[in-house]
């Protein structure tokens, strides 16, 4: 077993993360606050030269062929810089669900060919509707919708949903409440193709946002480190107590013990996403605890200033607050691996710790 | 120990309910369940209004001593007014800040011509109070203050320079009270003054401060050559940190049962949306409802004892940990809300940045364990002054 990234996959991270760096300081996240589309063209365009939304495409559908474990530090880095644009979800979620449904359904393929390839350059926006998620992040900015009716899924051109714009509590986000009608010319896969295509999706959108999480804790612990030096009471900076430096401490060993996790779960969504069930809810619900501690304890160093609307840490604290909610909240991925657990033939015990799956361990 | 109530308290709480019940109908009855925490802005001025309905009913100030314009109210007397206030769905009281702080600094350290000058405008629901401690470089460190006050012999007033940060309700405010520094030079707790300055004069600007909850409870108060009389100082130039430690002391004592009062209505409104939402068929949910529930009478048994048998000071080392049990349980109610709304908990209602009055609690409590001393803090009084361990090194 092997935790660790190669040299290719270090080297995307960092490149993504210099991006990121040079063109999302906090200020422009607030210039997109006052926006009505909450999105940065051209960011948006750099991210889909970058291969973003084709990593996960394999090389036959004119994709690069990469997998989750490829992915997931990217996903932590979009959330590290809190990146408003929904390039998880385009790479992670809709472009795999427009993969699986063209291999599952020769029909509709050549359809979602033309349009997968429009998604991978950058000149359609796809947005996945899934039940877990009543509202749909920049629902107003997408040109197709994949959506949900029982198990089925639709595929539905804009002009085709009504939608409801509904404000969150992060004003980065573009939320849609949608109303649509399903029929036999919008079917993409029927019930049985489409549930397996919904449990992958679930699978990988949870992963994508503990992902995010784990970032969004990472800078969140970044920011209140760098004003506990900075920042003096007593005579001295406040980050000299123990009280200050338990409280972070803790966030990062949360962080910490989140991450092994997190790319547990790429992996096996990489192998199977459909029967990554356990391994993804256990990441979502470790990441989203992590977050919410680093949070609650960034805030809390930053003392009256972390409440201030001016203080950028907001801008992390509420995308985690929201993140945490999404594809599932804590309860319903801790239900997931609580039934998964009580089945009979659970596959528990220390032969399955390390990744073997749902093989049997052979002795 | 008795804990049973007598006939007496039972009327009294009838007539609160009855005056409550009346009078909050009306051009009042708009105001049931508002300007809570999260809520602070809405009709403020109709609250004022109230603060004065109040007033003229006998039920403002009614823990002060009937000499002072009070009812001498027991201890009972007033948890009941408080349960009755927050049954009925009673307005946040704007009043508060100089009800319970103000006003017993005042009799408590107060001259007679002071009492006479100001706490009748506090008891009338008339004139309304901030308080003016923190400043940029002293939060924690309170003894830090850095804002300056001059005595012109001329005149007789002290000039006040300096700035106040993070001060509640200054834009609503009439007074504020201000702790500033009368000896050049001085450092920590001495040298300091306590100041009963009045907000509406040139050498006082306001700035609201935006919080993350998209409103604007608190300001930065600049005093620019601000004018004091000097009748106005409580206590002598050079007692100003005792009078502000001993109105520290009012903030942890009754003042908190209304606060309890509140919380229980928010509680209840957390199982509300529990049960329209279905929430509440998760036993997780519901064992951190059981959960909250036993804290909050914690909260409240607890405060029972200390304020009854407090009045000799032997319970004082108790007291000292209400502030971090209330505020760390507030902030897990605020966690129990989101976690109870679900998907919901994200979405903003109406224009601009208008919070549900459950988000409203889930982000005001991240304040909860910041204002009025750190969880930080009052662990390390709790561990040195009321365990007596060893002190860390200040400064
Ligand atoms: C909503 C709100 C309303 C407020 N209203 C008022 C008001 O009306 N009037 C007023 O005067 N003030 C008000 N305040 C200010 C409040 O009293 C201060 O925020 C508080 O005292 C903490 O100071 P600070 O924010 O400067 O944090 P800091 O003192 O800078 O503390 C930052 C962090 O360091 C920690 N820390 C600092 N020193 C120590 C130490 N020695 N040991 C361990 N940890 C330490 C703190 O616990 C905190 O986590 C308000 C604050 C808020 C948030």
């Amino acid at each position: 077993m092997d935790f660790t990234f190669n040299q290719d996959q270090q080297m995307f991270t960092e490149t993504l993360a210099a991006l990121l760096a040079a063109e999302l300081p906090a200020d422009r996240i607030r210039q997109r606050w006052q926006s009505d589309s909450g999105i940065d063209a051209a960011l948006a365009a750099q991210l889909v030269e970058l291969g973003l939304p084709a990593m996960l495409v394999p090389e036959a559908l004119g994709g690069l062929g990469l997998d989750a474990t490829d992915f997931i530090q990217l996903a932590e880095c979009c959330g590290r810089f809190a990146l408003p644009e929904p390039a998880v979800e385009g790479a992670l979620v809709a472009a795999p669900l427009l993969v699986d449904i063209i291999h599952g359904n020769p029909s509709a393929a050549p359809r979602l060919t033309a349009l997968l390839e429009e998604l991978m350059a950058g000149e359609a926006a796809v947005a996945v509707g899934h039940h877990l998620n009543p509202y749909v992040n920049f629902a107003g900015q997408a040109d197709w919708f994949l959506l949900g009716h029982g198990n089925a899924v639709h595929l539905l051109p804009a002009s085709e949903v009504a939608i409801t714009a509904v404000k969150s509590v992060d004003p980065s986000r573009r939320l849609g409440e949608l109303a649509w009608r399903p029929s036999a010319a919008t079917l993409v896969a029927d019930a049985e193709l489409g549930a397996a295509c919904w449990r992958a999706t679930l699978n990988r959108g949870a992963l994508g946002n503990a992902a995010q999480l784990l970032g969004l804790a990472d800078a969140m612990v970044k920011q209140a480190v760098a004003y506990s030096a900075d920042r003096q009471q007593f005579g001295k900076p406040i980050g000299v107590n123990q009280a200050v430096k338990h409280l972070l401490a803790d966030c990062a060993v949360q962080i910490e013990f989140a991450r092994a996790p997190v790319y547990r779960a790429a992996y096996t969504v990489a192998q199977a996403a459909t029967r990554a069930d356990w391994a993804v809810s256990h990441a979502k619900v470790v990441a989203g605890e992590a977050a919410q501690l680093a949070a609650r304890n960034s805030i809390q160093v930053f003392g009256a200033m972390g409440y201030t609307w001016e203080c950028d840490l907001q801008i992390w604290a509420k995308r985690g607050w929201v993140l945490d909610r999404e594809w599932g909240d804590a309860g319903f991925h801790k239900n997931r691996v609580h039934e998964w657990l009580v089945q009979p033939n659970a596959l528990i015990g220390p032969e399955y710790t390390f990744g073997r799956g749902d093989q049997p361990h052979a002795r | 120990m008795n804990l049973r109530s007598n006939a007496a308290d039972e009327a009294f709480r009838r007539e609160v309910a009855s005056w409550l019940e009346q009078h909050l109908s009306g051009e009042f009855a708009q105001l049931r369940h508002r300007g809570g925490p999260g809520d602070e802005h809405s009709f403020v001025e109709e609250r004022k209004a109230w603060e004065r309905e109040l007033a003229r009913g006998g039920w403002t100030c009614i823990g002060w001593p009937q000499s002072h314009g009070g009812r001498g109210a027991t201890i009972e007397q007033q948890v009941i007014f408080n349960e009755e206030y927050a049954r009925a769905g009673g307005p946040g009281r704007i009043g508060h800040i100089g009800e319970t702080l103000m006003g017993p600094t005042l009799i408590a350290y107060g001259s007679a011509e002071q009492q006479a000058r100001y706490l009748p405008g506090i008891r009338e629901g008339r004139e309304f109070w901030c308080q003016g401690y923190s400043e940029p470089s002293a939060g924690s460190d309170l003894g830090n203050v850095k804002t300056r006050a001059e005595l012109d012999a001329d005149s007789g007033q002290w000039r006040i320079n300096g700035q106040k940060v993070w001060t509640s309700w200054a834009t609503e405010s009439d007074y504020c009270f201000v702790i500033a520094r009368t000896q050049p030079g001085s450092v920590g707790h001495k040298g300091l003054g306590f100041f009963m300055v009045a907000l509406d004069q040139p050498g006082v600007t306001i700035r609201p401060i935006e919080q993350l909850t998209g409103s604007a409870e608190f300001n930065e108060v600049f005093f620019d050559d601000a004018l004091c009389s000097a009748e106005d100082l409580i206590g002598g130039p050079e007692q100003g940190w005792q009078v502000a430690m001993a109105l520290l002391g009012f903030e942890r004592g009754v003042s908190t049962l209304g606060q309890q009062m509140l919380f229980q209505n928010e509680l209840d409104q957390v199982v509300a949306a529990a049960r329209d939402n279905g929430a509440d068929r998760d036993p997780i949910i519901r064992q951190r409802i059981a959960d909250a529930h036993i804290g909050l009478r914690i909260m409240r048994y607890n405060s029972m004892r200390m304020l009854a048998g407090g009045e000799d000071g032997s319970l004082s080392k108790e007291a000292m940990i209400y502030k971090l049990y209330w505020s760390s349980w507030h902030r897990n109610l605020g966690n129990l809300a989101m976690d109870v709304l679900g998907a919901e908990a994200q979405l903003l209602d109406g224009d601009g940045y208008q919070l549900s009055r459950l988000q409203g609690l889930f982000l005001y409590s991240r304040a909860d364990t910041i204002y009025g001393g750190t969880n930080q803090i009052q662990r390390n009084l709790i561990a040195e002054r009321a365990l007596g361990m060893p002190r860390e090194p200040r400064g």
